[in-house]
This record gives structure tokens, C-alpha cells and sequence, in this order.
């Protein structure tokens, strides 16, 4: 079940939440050999180019790019997300492969009205070749763009807030006060949760 | 082989919010205790303000243990179980899942405990679902209600009291049941959204409350206030505000020196001995297995575990499983599964970025028998309940309401309008028990020991789904009055893994249909307890853990009671 085996490589690999008993019994050869397909290059940028477009930098301020957001997936295919890796691989190919089909131009080629023509065809299923369907990739790549987005800035995304500012979300407090919990929101932190070197 | 320990009194097996209640009333009357625990305690530290830990990848935990077991579903016999889930909406620690929940704690009322009977006096025996497998408890409300009160004064529960005694008083629950008096703290405070939410219930003419919880509202015991800080759900309390069995019942026992805690030790099997009397736990820590004997076992884990436990525990005297040679082992299996998340979306901010899911209003007037059900088409209701804290991705997956698209700079600048201006409400359907909804053991599926996990068999039924929609018509009103000017309803969690799972080894006077006692103890292996919502029959609209706690103190107490004649 490749759910379960995420789930299971996500609390192997962080390793200080994790009890040597924990591990008992556990296949960790398995585990530690996930990790296969590579995320290359040209990965790199059809994901960057991917994330540009689903949250697009325009007059809200800035997009998924310039937070950072592929950043935060790539570095999460390393640890957290490892096991997804080759999954995350296959994805991205097929992206390419499909833009290729349709529009004889690896994805990351595209004009941005061509990318959202791909990006669209894979929203609504129309798209073929994926596994296990163009719709599930398109919502799982969404998905991890958002958290690169709007997770602390720690995980490598949300540069300089910006996600946060998106929402308007004020940020991490240790101690709310009843003013800060009025109708009208209090003034925005821009502080991660770890300390003042993240996030810039 | 096995090591050997040295025999104790009880064993608890899991120190979350049922053992680490029971091992307080055990200890204190000079009991020695054995708590095992899978998990181990957490330190204020490693409770972080950071949702993609806490919420969406769900690691706030000691170990990972409830991830490697996390039970599988199907809807009846003949579909082929599938994953019930990346995540288990559990976690293991000293303290278990009460370290990271929503810290609701709230009382029955007497209908829960008389829902056959009642229902069968109101509205005749057909008003009964077909298939429903619900009992009368062996118990009534009344004969709970001093644990209830031991549970709120020990632990630590704020809220206004609506009945104390039979006098109303309209600032709190009016149709709470009779509270013999006030609550130990006042409520957690309001916040913006929720005076607008209780005005709004006023105009309607709803007698809406702030529903009590396990969080102090002032310093208690030496621990302080509540913060407030956003991030409560699935997140322990970096201030100890929260009153986890961890920070309260297990601490006041090991004061007695009678507790002794095995932390980081995995309960594989009870085992029996030749005259059909507990003997005893086998557990491995560290890759070594021990043998702790005892005279007394209490079985405390989540509602999955207990029966997954008994149904692992084979032997002579229990072919099928400890204490299952009636085969109720696993039965009148059922979840708060029909729960709907009826979203609104306001033209203003609501800023419920701050504060805990128990900071809100409810209303109880569409709940459990409080309405007139002629003609509905079904039994049982829903508490209405809002709330704040809300987290910068669970905002951005906000519903659409038609107005925009899933991504894009449209999606962007609707997320960027509104992401502070909608909130989802939290609605909690009575369900009950049905004749084909079960545990047992996945043949294909196991933890890294090997054993199987469990499995769900629950479907969907149309006595609960008829509540359900009824309760989001009634929370789309209310959404509505407050000035929302769109509502998403139709979304509905479905049967699954669930944090309000109850029955397996029922509580009830007949060993025909029921796996333990009045007292919590089997009636078949006599020095056998189960503790948790597995022993409960019904599950009223409303949060299981304050009543899990009061029947887990009231079956220690029992036991240390009744002591000679157990053992």
C-alpha cells in the first residue's frame, strides 16, 4: 500500500520523534531504499514551473515560485516525503510526456496560457497517462504546493511571509490576547515558530 | 522466552485519558499499579505551533506505534477491507490522546442512557432503527453523576452549570442534566466570532451556552490559563493548560509510590490462566519480551485496541479471543461517523485564527430528545457547536462555494478576500450501534509483529444520515442569522477510523449481548476490566471523554472496593 508506506518512511526519517523500540520489527532495509527515481533537473524546473502557475504571481502579491514553494517539496522528497520520491518523479515525467502529446513542448517549454491548458486537462481528468489518474496528481501536486506556501517558513517555503500575508494570517503567537481575537484582526508577526532566522 | 517480572495488584494497560484515570483511585487505596504504556513522556517542547507537523502530518507523538496499526474499513462482508488512513486520529504517550484533543467535556444526559426505552415510550418500538442493536445502559445518569463530578474537580473542567439540582439557570446548558454544583472554573472566554454566534442563536431563540472543557480558563492546581495561541488541535499544551491525564491524574498518583510506569512498552497479548482468570500481560520493550503478572488487568486502550487486544488474546479457556465465548467480542461496533461540516462564509473577517476548538458557543435544542422527532423519520440528534482556531493551510483547502476556481489568480484572490471570513462548524450525530457493524481482525493486514489489525465493518445508515442533514439545515440557519452569505452543506465524514469510536465490548447486565458488567468488568474472565468508549452503548451528540473518564474511575473505584472478592 503506497499510503502506508509514506506514513511509515515519514515517522522513519524523523528520527529524533523515534524510540529504537519503536523500530523493532520493522523492514528497515525496506524503508531506507524507498528512495529511488531521482528528482533531476529537468523535474526540478517542470515543478517549478508547475507550482508558478498554481498559485500564479500577480497583483495579490507574490506566487508559489517566489515563496519558495517547490523548494519546500523538493527538500520534503529528501526527508519527510521520501518514500513518495519515485512517485512525485513519475508525475513530473508524465506531465512532460503529456505536454509533449498535446502541445510538442515539454511542460516547462509552455507559455504560461499553455501550461494552464495542461494543468486544467489534468484538474479535470481529461488528461491521460498519469497513475493513478491525472485528477489525483493534479490535487497531490496542489496540495504539497500549498503547504510550501503556507507552512512556516522553517520547511523552506512561504519566503518573506508572503503566503501568510496572502491569507492575512497573522502568525504564530505564543500567548493571544482577548484583543487579538476581535472581528478585526490583529497586526501581522512575520515570525516562524522557530525563531527570527527563518523566513527571510 | 519471556522475562519475568514481579507480580503488582492491577495492570492498566495505556495511560491516556481512561487508564490514566483509573490508575489515580487504584493507587490511592494502596494498590501497586502497573501502568504499561506504548508511549513515553512528552516534554512542553515538543508541543509546536506549527500545523504541517501537528495537522497535517500528524506527528505529535512519543512513539509511532497507532501509525503502524491503524485499522482498515469496509462497508459490509463482502467488500475487501481497504486503508483506513495515513494517519491515526490517535497518538501514543504517557497521557495518550488526551495530550493532543480538543479537550470538549461534556456529561450524557439521562435520554443517552435510556435511549431504547425512551425512544420506545415516545414514539413506540417501530421509532427504533431496524437492525439497531441499542440497549438501555445498566446504568442511569444519576449513578454516573458523582463520577462526573469527581472526573471535573480532579482533573479540572471549566463551564457554567444550566441545571444544578434541578434550578435552571439560563447562563449555562438549559437542557443539561441535573449537576449536583457549579463547575470548578468559569468558561473559557469568548472571542469576536462566537459573541457574534451567540447573538445570532439568541435571535433564533436557541438557548445557546459555552460548552465546558478540560482546559483551564483561570490557573488551577498550579497550572496556569489557557493562552489561546491556535494550536490546540492535534497539538499538546506547551503551558500545561490543558488537563491531560498527563499533567493531572497519573502525576497525583505517582505521588502515592503505588504507580509504577513501563513506558515504551508494546502490549502483545493478555494472557490466561487455566481457570479462565486474567494472569497477566506479555509486552516487548526495547526488542526484549516480559511477563507481567497480575491479580487484576484493566484493558485501557483506544476503543480499536481493547477489542483487537481480546481478540488477539487466544487461549485455552477463550478459543475465540479473552472473554469472547459469547462472540460479542467486537460488536455494536459504532463511530460519530455522520457528522456533517457545514462550512459559512461571511462578508466581514471572523479572525478564528487564535484560540482552541473548545472555545465556542453550542446549542443543544436539535440534540439527543430535546425537539419533537414525530414524522422526522428518525432518532437521536446533533450539538451544534462553533469555534475558533484555524490554520494558514487548512485555510487555503477552504471551500470554493461556486464562487471561484481550485487554483489559479482567481483562486488566489478569492483565498486572499476570504480565507479570515469563513469557518467550519462542528456537528456531532448520535449514532448507534446496527447488527452488522463491527470489529475484528484484518486477515491480510498486520503491524510490524505480525498481528492483524483491526478491521472496521461499519456502513452507512439512514436513521443517522436523516439526523445528520436535519442538524446541517438547522446549522445553515444559524450560520445565516449571523450575516454568512453562503453555506456548503453535503459533506459528511463518512464511516471510518474515528476519534469517537465506541462499543466492541459492550457494558450491559447480559453476558448474551454484552462483554462486560455494570462495573466494567467481563463476564467471563471475573478479574478482567475494560476501560474507554468501547464499553459505551450510546454515544449521545457530544464528545466521549468525560463520560470514558467518570466509568473508569467509577470501575477502579469498584475494583478497590470489591477487592477480596476478586481476587
Amino acid at each position: 500500500m503506497r499510503q502506508d508506506q509514506i506514513s511509515r518512511r515519514g515517522l522513519l526519517t524523523s528520527a529524533a520523534l523515534v524510540p529504537v523500540s519503536a523500530l523493532v520489527g520493522l523492514r528497515t532495509a525496506e524503508a531506507q531504499t524507498t528512495a529511488g527515481t531521482a528528482i533531476d533537473a529537468t523535474a526540478r524546473e517542470t515543478l517549478a514551473a508547475f507550482v508558478d502557475r498554481i498559485v500564479p504571481a500577480d497583483s495579490n502579491g507574490p506566487g508559489a515560485l517566489e515563496c519558495g514553494a517547490h523548494d519546500y517539496i523538493i527538500r520534503a522528497l529528501g526527508e519527510f516525503l521520501a518514500s513518495e520520491q519515485p512517485q512525485i518523479a513519475k508525475s513530473l515525467a508524465d506531465i512532460d510526456a503529456w505536454s509533449i502529446q498535446t502541445r510538442g513542448k515539454s511542460f516547462r517549454m509552455l507559455a504560461p496560457e499553455e501550461r494552464d491548458a495542461v494543468i486544467g486537462a489534468m484538474a479535470s481528468n481529461e488528461a491521460k497517462g498519469f497513475e493513478p489518474d491525472a485528477r489525483a496528481v493534479f490535487l497531490r501536486l496542489r496540495q504539497l504546493t500549498l503547504e510550501g506556501m503556507f507552512s512556516d517558513p522553517f520547511y523552506g517555503g512561504n519566503k518573506g511571509f508572503a503566503g501568510w500575508d496572502l491569507l492575512r494570517y497573522p502568525g504564530p503567537r505564543m500567548a493571544v490576547a482577548p484583543d487579538d481575537q476581535k472581528l478585526t484582526m490583529p497586526k501581522a508577526m512575520r515570525r516562524s515558530a522557530y525563531g527570527a532566522q527563518y523566513g527571510h | 522466552m519471556a522475562i519475568n517480572l514481579k507480580p503488582v495488584d492491577v495492570i492498566v494497560i495505556g495511560l491516556g485519558a481512561a487508564g490514566g484515570v483509573a490508575v489515580l483511585p487504584l493507587a490511592r487505596a494502596g494498590l501497586k499499579v502497573a501502568g504499561i504504556e506504548a508511549g513515553t513522556w512528552m516534554d512542553p517542547h515538543q508541543f509546536r505551533s506549527d500545523e504541517l507537523h501537528n495537522n497535517v502530518r500528524g506527528l505529535l507523538t512519543s512513539v509511532p506505534k497507532a501509525n503502524q496499526e491503524i485499522p482498515t474499513v469496509r462497508e459490509n462482508d463482502r467488500q475487501k477491507a481497504r486503508s483506513g488512513g495515513r494517519i491515526h486520529p490517535m497518538m501514543n504517550a504517557i497521557g495518550g490522546t488526551s495530550i493532543h484533543y480538543w479537550a470538549q467535556s461534556w456529561r450524557l444526559k439521562e435520554f443517552d442512557f435510556r435511549t431504547r426505552s425512551e425512544t420506545v415510550r415516545r414514539y413506540g418500538a417501530g421509532a427504533i432503527p431496524q437492525g439497531a442493536t441499542v440497549e438501555d445502559w445498566p446504568l442511569t445518569y444519576d449513578e454516573l453523576e458523582p463520577y462526573y463530578d469527581t472526573i471535573e474537580y480532579e482533573l479540572g473542567v471549566s463551564g457554567k452549570a444550566g441545571n444544578i439540582g434541578g434550578v435552571i439557570d439560563p447562563r449555562g446548558n438549559v437542557f443539561e442534566a441535573a449537576r449536583r454544583r457549579e463547575y470548578p472554573m468559569p468558561p473559557l472566554r469568548g472571542s469576536g466570532f462566537s459573541d457574534l454566534m451567540m447573538k445570532a442563536a439568541k435571535e433564533l431563540g436557541w438557548k445557546a451556552y459555552v460548552p465546558p472543557a478540560a482546559i483551564n480558563s483561570q490557573s488551577f492546581k498550579g497550572r496556569p490559563g489557557c493562552a489561546y495561541h491556535g494550536y490546540c488541535a492535534r497539538g499538546g499544551c506547551h503551558i500545561g493548560a490543558k488537563n491531560s491525564t498527563a499533567v493531572t491524574t497519573i502525576p497525583e498518583a505517582m505521588k502515592t509510590k503505588n504507580l509504577t510506569i513501563f513506558d515504551k512498552a508494546h502490549v502483545r497479548r493478555i494472557e490466561t490462566a487455566p481457570d479462565g482468570k486474567a494472569a497477566g500481560v506479555t509486552y516487548i520493550r526495547e526488542g526484549k519480551e516480559y511477563f507481567q503478572p497480575a491479580s487484576v488487568v484493566m484493558v485501557g486502550g483506544y476503543t480499536y485496541e481493547n477489542s483487537r487486544l481480546l481478540l488477539l488474546s487466544k487461549s485455552k479457556p477463550y478459543p475465540r479471543g479473552l472473554s469472547n465465548n459469547h462472540g460479542q467480542v467486537g460488536r455494536h461496533y459504532f463511530g460519530h461517523w455522520a457528522n456533517g461540516s457545514v462550512a459559512g462564509l461571511f462578508p466581514f473577517d471572523l479572525n478564528v485564527w487564535y484560540g482552541t476548538p473548545a472555545q465556542g458557543v453550542a446549542v443543544d435544542e436539535w440534540s439527543d430528545d430535546h425537539f419533537d422527532h414525530a414524522g422526522l423519520g428518525f432518532i437521536g440528534g446533533t450539538n451544534l457547536h462553533i469555534h475558533t482556531e484555524l490554520h494558514p493551510i487548512e485555510s487555503a483547502n477552504m471551500p470554493t462555494y461556486g464562487k471561484a476556481p481550485e487554483w489559479g489568480s482567481g483562486w488566489k484572490a478569492f483565498v486572499h478576500n476570504n480565507a479570515a471570513r469563513w469557518t467550519a462548524s462542528y456537528l456531532q450525530t448520535s449514532s448507534l450501534p446496527y447488527e452488522h457493524t463491527y470489529l475484528d481482525l484484518d486477515p491480510d493486514v498486520r503491524d510490524p509483529l505480525g498481528d492483524s489489525v483491526c478491521r472496521i465493518t461499519q456502513g452507512p445508515k439512514e436513521n443517522e444520515l436523516r439526523a445528520a442533514r436535519h442538524a446541517e439545515d438547522r446549522m445553515e440557519e444559524w450560520f445565516r442569522a449571523a450575516g454568512a452569505t453562503a453555506v456548503r452543506k453535503g459533506v459528511f465524514n463518512g464511516p471510518g477510523v474515528t476519534t469517537h469510536a465506541y462499543g466492541g465490548t459492550r457494558m450491559g447486565d447480559s453476558a448474551e449481548s454484552n462483554v462486560v458488567n455494570r462495573w466494567g468488568f467481563s463476564h467471563e474472565a471475573p478479574n478482567l476490566a475494560i476501560l474507554g468508549a468501547s464499553v459505551m452503548g450510546t454515544s449521545g451528540s457530544r464528545n466521549p471523554t468525560e463520560t470514558v473518564q467518570a466509568l473508569a474511575w467509577r470501575t477502579a473505584e469498584w475494583c478497590t472496593k470489591n477487592w477480596k472478592a476478586l481476587t
